[in-house]
């Protein structure tokens, strides 16, 4: 599964530590999501959806 | 894209002195253990549970340092409590080699089951503190090495059966297990880009 989440926390000029925080995951967490080593659970996603105001469909996508 | 966003990359100078320390580490051990095994190790089983509890203790002190230098929030009190398991672990390795040296072997035991309480305790709470990655990671290694393990161990019980191969000890298979797990535990890990 593809993401954005790269791009969105760039241009919210976050930190993926901060972005952990956000989330409530280790920022190896994050960085596994970044470089598609992991991909979310459907709880962590929506999460991820109301953190950048966007609807899950918009931040992933299938390969 | 701005990847200046992403966790600061460790300085060159930082990367050679974590080499150095760890390399530090690596010589106290060999020579700890050089010293303390000379006369005292004759058995290949203890030589495999000495060399896995050096490698968990090893770890649990520079997850340790690292704990300390680049302390994390979230997932609260994830990295001390893999410190402690990694330390007990190490430690009851050791113990049923060494121990008899101060204690007598039921005293022995009784230190190895009270210390595996409460390694048990600490593992049970950091699977609840861990986040969903970590657990995942946690059910993978335990899978993987489940999985290496009984194709081992029907293996080799098939040999032993025939009369192919001789018996090996509770302890030989016991630290052959915990080998096994490390080695499940790095690929899984190493598959989340965890290193």
């Amino acid at each position: 599964m593809n993401n954005r989440l790269k791009v969105l926390r760039a241009e919210r000029d976050w930190s993926q530590a901060e972005l952990a925080d956000q989330l409530g995951v280790s920022r190896q967490t994050v960085n596994a999501l970044e470089t598609g080593r992991y991909d979310p659970s459907l709880p962590l996603a929506f999460k991820i959806a109301r953190v950048f105001g966007q609807p899950i469909e918009a931040i992933f996508t299938e390969d | 894209m701005n990847t200046s966003l992403e966790a600061p990359r460790p300085s060159l100078l930082r990367k050679a002195a974590l080499l150095v320390l760890l390399a530090a580490l690596g010589g106290a051990f060999g020579f700890g253990f050089a010293t303390l095994t000379d006369g005292f190790v004759t058995r290949w089983e203890d030589d495999l549970a000495v060399f896995m509890a050096a490698a968990m203790i090893g770890i649990g002190v520079v997850s340790a340092f690292v704990v300390a230098t680049r302390p994390s929030e979230v997932p609260k009190g994830c990295g001390i409590l893999q410190v402690i398991v990694m330390l007990l672990a190490g430690v009851m390795f050791l113990l049923p080699i060494f121990g008899t040296a101060w204690a007598t072997p039921d005293v022995v035991f009784g230190a190895i089951a009270v210390l595996l309480a409460a390694q048990s305790v600490a593992n049970l709470m950091l699977w609840r503190a861990a986040d969903e990655m970590l657990r995942r990671v946690m059910l993978e290694t335990s899978a993987l090495a489940f999985w290496a393990v009984q194709l081992g161990l029907f293996v080799y019980a098939a040999a032993e059966r025939l009369g192919l191969i001789g018996t090996i000890t509770g302890w030989g298979l016991t630290g052959m297990l915990m080998g096994i797990y490390f080695i499940a535990s790095i690929v899984a890990s190493a598959r989340r880009g965890i290193t």
